[in-house]
């Protein structure tokens, strides 16, 4: 009679023979060093500076004195330069034969009659021109500025009062403080890594199921436990592993090593849970990437959301990849701390318990109808 | 253990609405070979299931080396081998491996590995993936899988199946020697001269249930006839005789045959098992 096994020993020999198959898939192995590669080498490549000043140019008589009282009091971004024609005013906006060493994001061109006729009471035109990178709100508040102008030159009082202003800003005032382009991808190339390995794993559990391996494995000592055990353990290792050295690579572990670290840990488990899923349900490599698919997609949500501030409603909160990706930003942008972190990774692993229920049951029950 | 290797009682399992096995018994002591025969369909592969601890019966009790298969379910797979009929190999990973990784999840350590992809014919292809094997060099691959752990019983899932037949030849060799050197096994089939060949008994299974136990010997005496075919060509005029065993003057009878100048062939008139099998049920085993 044969000796009986422990359940680490046949745990570790299935995740040994998982890593060797991993390795040895080519696919995924020039995906993952490509992938690491490739984000680390976009990450350097990207803008770390954000250029915060507005440059406005001004074409104008008889406003000089009006002008400089506004540029000296100016401190909020915003740099005044003034031209002498029209043509200077719109050869320094880019719009002349010669391109600009440094292009004017805003013009405003006032008539050269600005003054008489607004003193006349009558109607006038200001150009304003505005670069398309200039944000909206910015457009509509120089219109309204130009008009509050008219008022003030032609002694007249604005038709309604104005209310008292108190400037509250939501959130952390980040002026003089904001994010790179290359902070915001920071967690994208993250949650890219992460997405890689639910398809390395989910293909590795399909693969099983399809030719049937694991019911050769499940009629020796190994029980189907183990085999989960094992999957589960090199799926979050393995992504654990790659998502942690991309963070390297892009010198993101700096600030706080162990904060960032129980983040990805915890996100390796989510997309573990979520490779036991599509792996269960994938009969083929195809179906496998489409399942795949079906979590990925909507699991980028609260990362494009850090990539286009402003775009994703309340309920991207309650996505499974949230606390993930809100953890990296506020870790590595921001400098947050466990206090103000806790909220989110608490909500990670929240989902991490539900994902990986759900994704074990899955799997379980596949594996044993088999 | 003095008692039967396998020894199953009364099991039955149903899909759903559908009894896929119903209420069977039988027996297979060490060093036999029992034949299960039957059609797709008919209960083989889920009494394997039954009997390797895939799932429980719904009734009824299976022991293996005199263990309850619900209770030692684990010991019990120590103690077995178990071939399928899908090649469920790691294909990226070399035959040796494979072994390799079995032994393993026995626990066992140093296992001539080699010396079983010997025994298979496949030394010269240990550090090859089966990925690369044709359909007869897995099989023997997955049936030198099977004794990785020198098991005392074996389960058998139509180990030739679509083999060409040196490769069918190879692999009877092999099942005949682990029996001979005291395994039980389990053979299921619906290749019905493999069962002829190989086994000391056979089962014929039909919709769930056992029609026939016996061994090929005996099934072919009681359902085939006593008699022999005689062709002779008289003449130039080929003639045909049968000669009932049973008749007063047989032995005379068979003497004149066989002296016989023009003595084309000579037969005995037993039933083959595929002719048992329709005759108990109705259904040939390719139905």
């Amino acid at each position: 009679m044969n000796r009986p096994v422990s359940r680490g020993s046949i745990i570790s020999t299935i995740i040994r023979k998982d890593l060797k198959e991993f390795s040895r898939d080519r696919f995924f192995t020039i995906m993952t060093v490509a992938g690491l590669i490739i984000y680390a080498i976009m990450f350097w490549l990207l803008p770390s500076t954000v250029s915060e000043t507005i440059s406005i140019g001004v074409h104008q008589s008889g406003l000089d004195e009006m002008f400089e009282e506004i540029a000296a009091e100016e401190n909020g971004g915003l740099e005044f330069t003034s031209h002498k024609s029209s043509g200077a005013l719109r050869a320094a906006l880019g719009l002349g034969k010669e391109e600009p060493e440094q292009k004017l994001n805003i013009g405003l061109d006032f008539p050269e009659d600005f003054l008489e006729k607004v003193a006349l009471g009558e109607k006038t035109t200001v150009k304003v021109y505005t670069d398309s990178n200039v944000p909206p709100e910015i457009r509509l508040a120089l219109s309204g500025w130009v008009e509050e102008m008219a008022y003030s030159v032609s002694g007249q009082a604005l038709p309604v009062n104005p209310p008292d202003e108190e400037n509250i800003v939501l959130g952390e005032d980040r002026i003089g403080n904001q994010v790179s382009f290359r902070e915001r991808m920071r967690p994208m190339f993250a949650y890219f890594i992460l997405m890689m390995e639910i398809f390395a794993l989910g293909a590795l559990v399909a693969a099983e199921i399809k030719a049937r391996t694991v019911t050769a494995v499940t009629v020796t000592p190994a029980r189907v436990s183990d085999f989960l055990a094992a999957k589960v353990i090199v799926g979050t290792l393995v992504a654990f592993t790659e998502t942690t050295l991309l963070m390297l690579l892009i010198n993101s572990l700096g600030t706080s090593p162990l904060i960032l670290l129980t983040a990805i840990l915890l996100g390796a488990v989510l997309i573990t849970g979520f490779g036991l899923i599509a792996g269960a349900q994938g009969k083929d490599f195809v179906a496998t990437l489409f399942y795949c698919m079906l979590f990925i997609i909507p699991l980028a949500i609260p990362a494009f959301g850090v990539l286009f501030p402003g775009s994703a409603s309340v309920w991207v909160k309650a996505m499974p990849s949230y606390g993930l990706i809100n953890t990296i930003v506020g870790v590595t942008s921001y400098n947050e701390g466990w206090s103000e972190v806790l909220p989110e990774l608490s909500m990670l692993f929240g989902w991490c318990l539900t994902v990986f229920a759900v994704g074990w049951f899955i799997l379980k029950r596949k594996v044993e109808s088999l | 253990m003095t008692g039967p290797a396998i020894d199953v009682k009364n099991i039955s399992y149903s899909y759903q609405e559908k009894k896929a096995v119903d209420d069977i018994s039988f027996t297979v002591a060490a060093g036999e070979i029992l034949g299960f025969l039957g059609p797709n369909g008919a209960g083989k592969s889920t009494t394997i299931k039954m009997l390797t601890g895939q799932m429980p019966p719904r009734s009824g009790t299976i022991e293996i080396l005199g263990r309850d298969i619900i209770k030692d379910r684990v010991a019990i797979q120590a103690d077995i081998g178990v071939c399928f009929e899908e090649k469920n190999l790691y294909l990226n990973m070399s035959a040796k491996e494979n072994l390799d990784f079995f032994a393993s999840l026995f626990g066992l350590k140093n296992v001539d590995t080699e010396g079983l992809l010997e025994r298979v014919g496949l030394a010269d292809h240990a550090d090859d993936r089966p990925k690369d094997f044709s359909k007869g060099m897995r099989q023997r691959l997955m049936f030198a899988r099977s004794l990785v752990n020198s098991p005392k019983v074996l389960f058998l899932d139509e180990p030739t199946a679509g083999l060409d037949p040196s490769s069918s030849l190879a692999v009877r060799e092999l099942i005949a020697k682990e029996a001979e050197s005291g395994a039980a096994v389990l053979l299921t089939t619906h290749d019905m001269e493999e069962a002829d060949k190989l086994s000391n008994r056979v089962a014929f299974i039909n919709e769930g249930k056992i029609v026939a136990v016996d061994t090929p010997e005996n099934l072919k005496l009681s359902h085939g006839k006593r008699s022999v075919r005689v062709r002779l060509k008289d003449n130039g005029k080929v003639k045909e005789e049968i000669v009932s065993l049973d008749d007063v003057d047989a032995g005379d009878r068979l003497k004149v045959a066989v002296g016989a100048a023009g003595l084309m062939t000579i037969h005995t008139e037993e039933a083959t098992l595929e002719k048992i099998f329709i005759e108990l049920t109705g259904r040939g085993l390719h139905a």
